[in-house]
């Protein structure tokens, strides 16, 4: 066994090779595959649903799940179906805007940290470690408070305090890139700072933010469900994923489907997100 | 200790002074009038203003901020506005609470943490691998309220397992420290195994397995001693992620901790408090990831964070 | 690798099994049996009576403070520290004599001397106490005649003196305690019951005081609890952890019906919910836009989404616990065409948009009226906000108002078994706009007004209702608000647990509660 072993090395290792290229690219599929089913959900919201989402049928309150109301109804009798499917549109763009600005806000503080370095690095980083020792949600909870409740509001205090990641993330491949060769080759062909920040770091950080923004992308939703919990979430009669599983929670006890259906889809979209950011980490990673 | 250790202790106070700013700016900065929830919407005008004036919150805000401040330094966080006792007693009353669940909670999740994520590591792309990290995933993914809640009907309501709420015995740690463990647990799993798998790779442990040391060793000495270093990272710098989930867990399950003390006190524009309890708050996560950068220097001593 | 891999997945499952078994281990603690464990939804404000204004508060602090009357169960007022009581003709000076070797649980005795300070202390404008204000309305002073004879004298005739007296503030505190400024956390007063124990975020514990001057008739002990989770308030109760559980939210009220060993007590309450309209915003000045938002509202329906069934359309602005509510009136009946021919009428056929301030737990309602007025044209902005900041919102004047664009507030008054004047007089009264009072929409009529004034200056009791009958109906037709639904009070309690009775508002007496 042992002399076939190792006279099989060579493919073996080779099977392996593509198996674990395989498995990289296993783990985008069934993540892509996940928020592709979201991205659809959203686009074909008005086609795929049964019924109007914003539409109230008093009597109809609290249904289980049937033939004319495949996930059952809401308190307001509205159909649960269409209001998951709606909420998938509000679901990306909570991803869309909180990591967005995230990222729009942390990339150039970090980069400008990173690379300008002295006191605007200290100063940067000062805010950024005072910013980042919050627990999330207290100054989720303070930012809400001072802008006042809504789903706008609700992603700025998000985003916020993503920044810190951001930034340091930043900050770690500007100083990284700095002394590397041909950063310090471009310096010497008398290239300017900004243009060495754009045209080199930058380039060379996009996979990491890129991997991280999809690492994000989950925590944003989680977290704007967390923050409904503690009724700070999107105004009615939206329906955001978070307040419908937070309103749902009330009735728990009597029907666990108001709450439960969200409550998956939110589990669904954080899951893909989570597995395709993996996926993409492995695969940018030149160590792994 | 190493020099920039020390460093960072020096900028502690710093981030403390910051924080302080901030939190006083953004609760002035919060609309609604805390005279006005005391004395409740039916009372009239006049009572508000004397209540305003009870409250000393009639004095220019930098003239309270240095007095907060002033007082901070000597260890009085001033009044809490709700129950009219010193903030202090109100946190030393409720943070032994908060810690002894955020202690088990932490216990639960790493010790299964780094269990199930070496498991993971090395059963590499087998079943054991697959369940372990799908379970991880799939922990980080659920909203901890709901999983708190439906945990509470199941065990608690159908089965009569265990206490619905409160605290008191060992028994009403149950729920709310695994609740409270999930999320940590996924992260600390993740990192175990992305860390492990790495490290394996290196040369050092291909040269230990070459010099014929028996796999145990190379795995408890040089692997997982290697390994530890990102894993205590990231232990460290998520206990400020799970105070913030203690704020949702403790307000599930009746948990008289600072989370939901917190909660209460945002909801009352009970000043004091808050600053008090967020100051708490930042000064612990500071210090877990201080005291999480002394381990990684006892570890390894080669590595720096600067 | 695989040698080793298994103990550690072994590692993994032992801590699983472990933790599984901890799990199964762990049985629900048993109270002992002479603690009477209440559950209610909100936490107690302060251990001072004088110094909170919430239902939930006065119901743990009962036991503990009395005061010069009280209710009993059948909601009639009965002497507690005052023996006997007379009121001159005018009804503007009152004699109390007050009950003899009474002592508080300091130790302190109870006299004239007392009871004065117990005033003085609402009237003094300088000690800010959350609950002086309707005191200092009513009250002009107080004097001790002798060591057992107190005399009050108030500002103009109050017919709702004596239940003003049962409210709050009126409940005696220990002047030891509050001139040692520790009242808000240790509660001294005269009460059956005395504080052990209150530790803010977890519990609030009494127990039978033994030199109380009365019989006692209550538990041993009585615990109290809150959660601000729905849901747990029922699984509570439910898992049978408490004994009682105050409020049982409407959604589990049939649950509870339908377990033999829970009983639902259901009782009218004083609680009216209501849209109060910004008057002085277009097109809310126009009393037919008013009178078509009423009609476009389905009350039945509401009762039934909200409630679950567990409450009454709103006919009239009081309640029909309230003396002289009149139950005949029925001014909006659901008549959606109605309302779209009023709007026609106002210029309005394409409807209008309007917001509504409301706090996190009246959202819902909110929600249903947008659906309901949607079907009117009407585009409702529902603006759910935290207490704190709803207060500010809903007590603003007519300006800050229209600058932040608050159309319309939605909130419930509750003037208990206080009488009629506590419900029409701070909601509609010209000189109770926002801030003075509650009248958040800024309605003035003379006419009110008048009919107001005279009926809280009438003695009869016939005449007066004659009065507030006419206010009832010129307030329906002038529309300000748009009249909701009352809310039935509805607890639930161990079906073993006797002796239990609501006050209107929603609060429940305990104090001579018996557990088997």
């Amino acid at each position: 066994m042992t002399e076939i072993t190792a006279a099989l090395a060579p493919t073996d290792s080779k099977a392996r090779r593509r198996r674990r290229w395989l498995s990289r690219r296993r783990s985008i599929f069934i993540g892509g595959l996940l928020v592709g089913l979201v991205l659809l959900a959203a686009i074909l919201a008005p086609l795929l649903s049964p019924a109007d989402p914003y539409e109230q049928v008093l009597s109809d309150a609290l249904l289980p799940p049937s033939w004319e109301h495949p996930f059952g109804t809401d308190d307001n009798g509205r159909d649960l179906l269409a209001r998951v499917l709606y909420g998938a549109r509000l679901s990306l763009l909570e991803v869309v805007v909180g990591v967005g600005l995230a990222v729009l806000v942390g990339v150039p503080l970090g980069l400008a940290a990173g690379t300008i370095g002295g006191l605007v690095d200290q100063v940067i980083m000062w805010t950024m470690d005072v910013l980042f020792a919050f627990p999330g949600v207290v100054l989720a909870i303070l930012i809400v408070s001072i802008l006042g409740p809504g789903l706008f509001n609700l992603l700025i205090a998000i985003a916020i305090f993503s920044v810190p990641v951001y930034a340091r993330l930043m900050r770690n491949v500007a100083l990284g890139l700095k002394s590397m060769d041909y950063v310090e080759a471009a310096r010497a062909l008398g290239a300017s700072t900004p243009r060495i920040m754009f045209d080199h770091i930058l380039r060379n950080a996009l996979g990491p933010v890129i991997v991280q923004s999809t690492l994000t992308a989950g925590t944003v939703v989680l977290s704007a469900a967390s923050l409904s919990f503690l009724g700070m979430g999107a105004q009615p009669p939206m329906p955001e994923w978070g307040a419908m599983m937070s309103d749902g929670r009330n009735y728990l006890g009597v029907n666990i489907y108001m709450s439960l259906f969200p409550g998956l889809a939110i589990m669904l979209t954080v899951l893909g997100f989570n597995i395709l950011g993996d996926g993409l980490r492995d695969l940018l990673d030149p160590r792994s | 200790m190493p020099t920039y250790l020390l460093k960072k202790l020096v900028t502690l106070p710093l981030i403390l002074l910051g924080v302080s700013l901030l939190v006083f700016v953004a609760l002035r900065a919060l609309p609604g009038d805390p005279a006005r929830l005391m004395a409740g919407p039916e009372a009239p005008q006049e009572a508000v203003d004397a209540m305003r004036v009870r409250l000393g919150l009639d004095d220019p805000l930098p003239l309270q901020y240095l007095r907060f401040a002033g007082s901070a330094l000597g260890g009085d966080l001033g009044t809490s506005i709700r129950s009219g006792r010193p903030v202090t007693v109100e946190i030393a009353e409720r943070l032994p609470k908060t810690i002894s669940l955020a202690l088990v909670a932490y216990g639960i999740a790493i010790s299964v943490g780094l269990s199930a994520g070496m498991a993971a590591a090395i059963n590499r792309n087998r079943w054991p691998d697959q369940l372990t990290m799908l379970f991880a995933i799939a922990g980080a993914s659920i909203a901890n309220f709901w999983l708190a809640l439906l945990a509470m009907n199941y065990f608690a309501v159908e089965l009569g397992w265990l206490p619905l709420m409160g605290s008191g015995s060992w028994k009403h740690y149950i729920m709310p420290a695994i609740t409270l463990a999930v999320m940590p647990t996924a992260v600390i799993a993740r990192m175990t195994r992305a860390s492990m798998i790495e490290v394996v790779g290196q040369d050092y442990i291909r040269t230990a397995r070459a010099k014929g040391l028996p796999e145990r060793v190379v795995m408890r000495k040089h692997a997982l001693r290697n390994a530890l270093v990102p894993i205590v990272t990231i232990i460290g710098l998520n206990f400020g992620s799970m105070l913030g989930g203690a704020v949702v867990t403790e307000s599930v399950f009746n948990w008289p901790g600072l989370g939901r003390l917190l909660v209460d006190s945002v909801r009352f524009r009970d000043y004091p408090t808050v600053q008090g309890v967020t100051l708490v708050a930042v000064t612990a996560v500071v210090m877990m990831n201080f005291l999480a950068e002394m381990l990684i220097a006892a570890i390894n001593p080669r590595i720096r964070f600067d | 690798m695989k040698a080793h891999g298994l103990p550690i997945v072994r590692t993994g499952a032992f801590v699983a099994a472990t933790l599984l078994a901890g799990l199964l281990a762990g049985l629900p603690l048993a109270a002992p049996a002479a603690t009477l464990n209440v559950l209610q939804n909100e936490a107690p404000r302060s251990m001072d009576p004088g110094d909170q204004t919430a239902t939930f508060t006065y119901t743990v602090l009962e036991p503990l403070y009395e005061g010069l009357v009280r209710r009993n169960k059948q909601l009639q007022l009965e002497p507690a520290l005052a023996t006997e009581w007379s009121s001159d003709a005018a009804g503007l000076v009152w004699t109390f004599k007050l009950r003899p070797g009474v002592g508080f649980h300091d130790g302190t005795p109870f006299n004239a001397d007392v009871v004065v300070k117990n005033f003085q202390r609402h009237l003094d404008s300088k000690r800010g106490l959350a609950a002086s204000g309707r005191i200092r309305q009513v009250l002009a002073s107080v004097v001790a005649l002798d060591e057992m004879n107190v005399q009050f004298t108030l500002k103009g005739p109050y017919p709702a003196f004596l239940s003003l007296l049962t409210t709050g503030p009126a409940l005696m505190v220990s002047p030891k305690a509050d001139a040692a400024g520790t009242l808000s956390r240790l509660a001294v007063g005269t009460g059956p019951y005395r504080l052990v124990e209150y530790r803010s975020g977890e519990y609030v514990l009494e127990e039978r005081f033994p030199g109380y001057w009365g019989k006692p008739g209550g538990t041993e002990r009585i615990k109290w609890t809150w959660t601000a989770e729905q849901s747990v308030l029922n699984m509570a109760i439910q898992a049978g952890e408490v004994d009682i559980v105050n409020p049982l939210p409407p959604v589990f009220a049939r649950m509870v019906k339908a377990n033999t060993a829970l009983t639902l007590h259901e009782s009218d309450g004083a609680v009216v919910f209501f849209v109060a309209l910004n008057l002085k915003q277009k097109p809310l000045d126009d009393v037919r836009v008013r009178q078509a938002l009423n009609l476009a509202t389905d009350r039945a329906a509401l009762v039934k989404a909200i409630m679950f069934g567990f409450g009454r359309p709103a006919n009239s602005p009081l309640s029909p616990v309230t003396p002289g509510y009149d139950a005949s009136l029925n001014p909006y009946p659901f008549d959606p065409v109605k309302a779209k021919e009023l709007l026609v009428q106002a210029g309005l056929p394409d409807g209008f948009s309007l917001s509504v301030a409301v706090q996190e737990p009246e959202a819902r309602i909110a929600e249903v009226l947008q659906g309901m007025w949607a079907k009117i044209g009407v585009k409702l902005e529902v603006r759910k906000m935290e207490s704190g900041v709803w207060s500010n919102a809903a007590f603003a004047n007519p300006d800050q108002k229209a600058k932040e664009g608050t159309g319309a507030i939605l909130t419930s008054w509750s003037s208990g078994v206080n009488g009629a004047d506590m419900q029409l007089r701070p909601l509609y009264h010209t000189a109770s706009f926002v801030p003075t009072g509650a009248n958040l929409g800024f309605y003035s009529s003379p006419a009110l007004d008048g009919l107001l004034d005279k009926a809280s200056a009438t003695a009869d009791e016939a005449a007066r209702n004659a009065l507030y009958g006419e206010a009832q109906k010129l307030i329906n037709t002038d529309a300000p608000h748009v009249l909701l639904y009352y809310k039935k009070d509805l607890f639930a309690a161990q079906a073993n647990i006797q002796n239990l009775w609501t006050e209107p508002g929603g609060g429940i007496a305990v104090r001579d509660a018996v557990k088997p």
